[in-house]
């Protein structure tokens, strides 16, 4: 992934940080972010002027993995720098060289071999482990956003978290006799109509002190045609993505077990494919949840929300948790409402959203918090069912704010916050800590920092 | 408006009367009386209607007492405040509509709560029927006069006079909203404020050539599609200086688009009559300034209303054309439809040249996008001032105009670069479209202290709400009067 070393080996480009007032340049080469001098063919100067948080020095390690081109072995050099910008330029480095080449006969040129140059490798060592975990948890979750639905269905998915066995994590895998069994009404009708069926799979990390668990809770969509209410063709490839909470929920469990938190968590992964056949779901179908709860259906591909609700049920009561999240690409609406750059940050408890938004400050994923307002959830009130599942069609529906007022309904007195990631669970820009269009992994390292700065704490709870 | 006067408790000779009652709570003053003069009636018939006083209760009784002719008994609940009492108020003249007399026993109120019930009552007796010439008496609201009964008339009267003025200037907002495209073009709208120098506003209008003078090729862009030409109205009020020179006023802007067809970049036609609603933020700066003179609010405020008309004619703006504001700074204009912020430029750039305020907020039916993000409770708030932004939250809470805060940055911005111009009139599709609309208008605003309301989603109103009949809200009349009264007077 990237070796820590205190001078760059023989070969590798060597890839500077400079920021203003630092070596002044005769080219016009300022340290502007953006800015790239190559100095000779083993030397480049990356601009990071301005650099002051961890984010803006991820984003230079990024800048520097850019400026690098077609080179295979890298060096970022950070000596003379403070650790923790030495770790944020490294991390930042390996989240953008990362690519998903699985599936790519010939690999792309590019950087491979990364080095991290500081001035003391050894003293380094620590504060770059505990970086590391939260980056291979994005790293899983980009690797499962990113593989197309036709390799990577329900089963495919759950056998996948099953593996996360070997790092300490237990791993539970409900199969649609035992949901039937449960009454998970939701997450089976969504699934009901792919050739294979929904999964629920629950990791477990049991932490070094006995208190309840953080629950993460993730929409785990592996296709998302929309079911009976389909979808228009356009851009219809991107929902093999429609899994990101749940890929992002599972790389924050791998963080966790990685860096061994002492903080018990359970992660409730609700996995379907939303299909369209003979036996798919219907707009006008009511169905009974897992909380017992009746949803009629107004449109099909409205689906994250009903397995969700399920998932959600099912943590709450089975875990009791001491707070809990759940991460979505949920809606259309929370794009047009925030864009690329923000997720929207849905809860019923202040305090929890405030530790969730500086969490995802403190890791450069930024949240902003929307409303659930009395007329969201009036909207939802149906004549037939005990509610349902969205607002019927219209122009400009506030359908994100609808979206949590319905999974409010499943989470009953619990500490509770939803990020709908809709919008940024795919790189939009050139300038991100991803290649363009790439999946983020959006989530995994926000609840990771999550958990570490406001749940390890044992006398807290 | 409804006429309404306070008076002693008394049990009224004719009409009808409405008793509000507390939760869990035995009948006193008047509804004590009446139940005297029931004998016993009241609490039996209460009773047996399983009322109990808890809020949003209510209980009809027809002829309860010889000339009373409705009785409406309205539950209290557990909380007072002003918000509660208008609430009771507008419930209450809703229910009265069909008497010609009605009495509101507010005897068991304070007196700021008993103005505030007639607040309510009167901000919900609105009805804008102009334009109804044929409808039959029968069907038209017959209260004409509500009487309050309070011990303490003197000073709820002292109360209600100021609360009187911003009832007007939103009633005077909500008729220039509900006006039909045709009638309120932007010259008839500077002419109806003009005739507001009789409040002892300062009323200026531009016109075409002044405009031209001043550079605003943003709003003559918009404008020069349409026959009716535009007009920048500026109302100011110096109720803080009086005769001497005003410094650093606040300053209120308004989008005044008349109507929006949305130009070249035409709009669907289902629900395009709604456009006519899309110079919503310019009345509401009318009221607004009309509710500040009418209560001689002791602040120097000046209003700016950028009125146009966005329509496809033969000289319409096209997507492509680049235009100068009166900034200097260029814009290229990819969709005509986001017209909004081009006339919201020029004239924030004339507040800030003309008047260095203190701070500006500006109103506007900006974007769908905000009702895709919010809804219809809240109206998003953009501000690149917290002080400023925290007020603006705090007075939407005291009088029910609720604002949710959204962000801005350097992110956004990026999204209106242009290739041809200092900036593009739309960026990133709808993907953040209001937060892209109000980095848009930040570009003008030269780091003054500015907080921007994108009312789309709360300027008009589908269905009745205690104190707001449906149609037009003067969203931002009530909000903008308390914020100015509780922080910039005196």
């Amino acid at each position: 992934m990237l070796r820590l070393r205190a001078e760059a080996p023989p070969g590798a480009l060597v890839l500077r940080p400079v920021l203003e007032g630092g070596e002044a340049h005769p080219s016009g080469f300022e340290g502007r972010p953006g800015q790239v001098l190559d100095l000779h063919p083993r030397l480049r100067w990356v601009g990071a002027d301005g650099a002051s948080n961890a984010p803006q020095w991820e984003a230079v390690g990024a800048a520097c993995i850019r400026a690098a081109g077609e080179a295979t072995r890298v060096a970022i050099d950070a000596r003379g720098l403070p650790d923790a910008v030495a770790v944020a330029l490294g991390a930042g480095a390996v989240l953008r060289a990362w690519r998903f080449e699985a599936l790519k006969s010939r690999r792309t040129p590019g950087p491979r071999r990364l080095s991290l140059l500081v001035d003391d490798p050894d003293r380094a060592a620590p504060h770059w482990a505990r970086a590391k975990a939260g980056v291979e948890g994005a790293l899983l979750a980009r690797e499962l956003v990113a593989e197309p639905a036709n390799r990577l269905h329900p089963r495919e998915f759950a056998r996948r978290l099953k593996a996360l066995e070997s790092e300490g994590l237990e791993v539970e895998v409900l199969k649609p006799a035992q949901l039937r069994k449960l009454g998970a009404g939701g997450l089976l009708a969504v699934g009901q109509g792919a050739a294979e069926g929904p999964r629920m799979v629950i990791l477990r990390w049991k932490g070094r002190f006995a208190a309840p668990p953080v629950a993460f809770v993730g929409k785990g969509i592996c296709f998302d045609t929309g079911g009976i209410s389909i979808k228009p063709a356009a851009g219809m490839e991107k929902m093999r993505g429609d899994m990101a909470g749940a890929a992002a929920c599972a790389g924050a469990m791998l963080a966790l077990a990685r860096r061994n938190s002492p903080c018990p968590a359970v992660a409730v992964l609700a996995l379907a494919e939303n299909a369209t056949s003979g036996h798919a779901y219907r707009p006008g179908d009511v169905l009974t949840m897992l909380s017992g709860r009746s949803v009629e259906i107004i449109d099909t591909d409205a689906e994250g929300r009903l397995v969700l609700a399920d998932a959600l049920h099912y943590a709450a009561t089975r875990y009791k948790p001491q707070a809990i999240l759940d991460l979505a690409t949920l809606t259309g609406s929370v794009v047009t409402a925030l864009g690329h750059h923000r997720a929207g940050l849905y809860g019923n408890e202040a305090a929890l959203g405030a530790a969730v938004a500086a969490a995802g400050e403190a890791v450069g994923e930024r949240l902003w918090p929307l409303p659930i307002g009395q007329a969201h959830r009036r909207d939802l009130d149906s004549p037939i069912a005990d509610l349902r599942q969205c607002a019927p069609a219209g122009p400009m529906l506030p359908d994100a704010c609808h979206a949590a007022a319905f999974l409010r309904e499943f989470v009953g007195l619990l500490p509770w916050a939803h990020l709908d990631i809709a919008g940024v669970s795919e790189e939009a820009g050139a300038e991100g800590l991803a290649p363009r269009h790439a999946p983020t992994g959006f989530g995994a390292r926000l609840l990771d920092a999550l958990v570490e700065r406001h749940f390890e704490d044992p006398h807290r709870v | 408006m409804l006429d309404i006067a306070f008076a002693k408790p008394a049990l009224p000779k004719a009409g009808g009367l409405v008793l509000l009652l507390a939760e869990e709570a035995a009948p006193t003053g008047l509804a004590a009386q009446l139940d005297a003069a029931m004998e016993g009636g009241l609490v039996r018939a209460l009773e047996a209607a399983g009322f109990k006083g808890r809020k949003g209760q209510s209980a009809t009784l027809w002829a309860p007492a010889p000339g009373i002719g409705k009785l409406l008994v309205l539950g209290m609940g557990k909380e007072g405040g002003a918000a509660a009492a208008e609430k009771l108020g507008g419930s209450a003249a809703a229910a009265m509509a069909g008497e010609v007399t009605a009495m509101i026993a507010a005897d068991g109120l304070p007196a700021a709560e008993a103005a505030s019930v007639a607040m309510g009552a009167a901000l919900r007796h609105y009805r804008f029927d102009r334009y109804r010439t044929t409808e039959k008496a029968e069907d038209k609201p017959k209260l004409s006069k509500l009487t309050v009964a309070t011990g303490e008339g003197t000073a709820a009267k002292a109360a209600w006079a100021p609360m009187k003025a911003v009832v007007e200037g939103v009633f005077l907002a909500r008729d220039l909203v509900s006006e039909p495209p045709n009638v309120l073009n932007p010259v008839e709208f500077a002419k109806r404020c003009e005739a507001l120098s009789s409040l002892g506003l300062e009323v200026d209008v531009l016109g075409v050539k002044e405009m031209r003078k001043l550079g605003m090729g943003a709003l003559l862009g918009v404008a020069q599609g349409s026959i009716n030409e535009p007009r920048l109205v500026v109302m100011r009020w110096n109720g803080a200086s009086k005769g001497k020179k005003a410094s650093n006023p606040v300053c209120f802007i308004g989008k005044g688009v008349t109507f929006d067809t949305g130009g070249i970049s035409i709009k669907p036609a289902g629900g395009m009559e709604d456009m006519k609603w899309d110079m919503a933020g310019a009345g509401t700066v009318a009221g607004l300034m009309a509710a500040l003179a009418g209560r001689k609010a002791k602040v120097d405020a000046v209003g700016l209303l950028g009125l146009v008309e966005n329509m496809p004619g033969h000289n319409a703006q096209r997507p492509g054309d680049v235009v100068t504001s009166a900034s200097g700074q260029t814009i290229e204009v990819i969709n005509t439809d986001a017209e909004g912020r081009l006339v919201l430029a020029d004239v924030i750039h004339y507040a800030i040249e003309k008047y260095d305020p203190k701070f500006m907020v500006d109103l506007a039916t900006l974007t769908g996008a905000i009702i895709v993000a919010l809804g219809h409770e809240h109206a998003g708030l953009f501000a690149n001032d917290d002080e400023l932004a925290a007020r603006i939250v705090a007075a939407g809470q005291a009088t029910g105009e609720a604002c949710w805060r959204m962000p801005l940055g350097d992110a956004y911005d990026k999204q209106i670069k242009s290739d041809i111009a200092d900036m593009k009139n739309v960026g990133g599709g709808r993907a953040g479209g209001s937060i892209t609309a109000a980095q848009f208008i930040q570009r003008f605003v030269q780091k003054k202290p500015w907080a921007h309301l994108d009312i789309a989603g709360t300027a008009w109103s589908s269905k009745d709400a205690p104190t707001t009949p449906k149609g037009a809200t003067a969203f931002g009349v009530r909000l903008l009067d308390r914020m100015v009264a509780e922080h910039y007077e005196g």
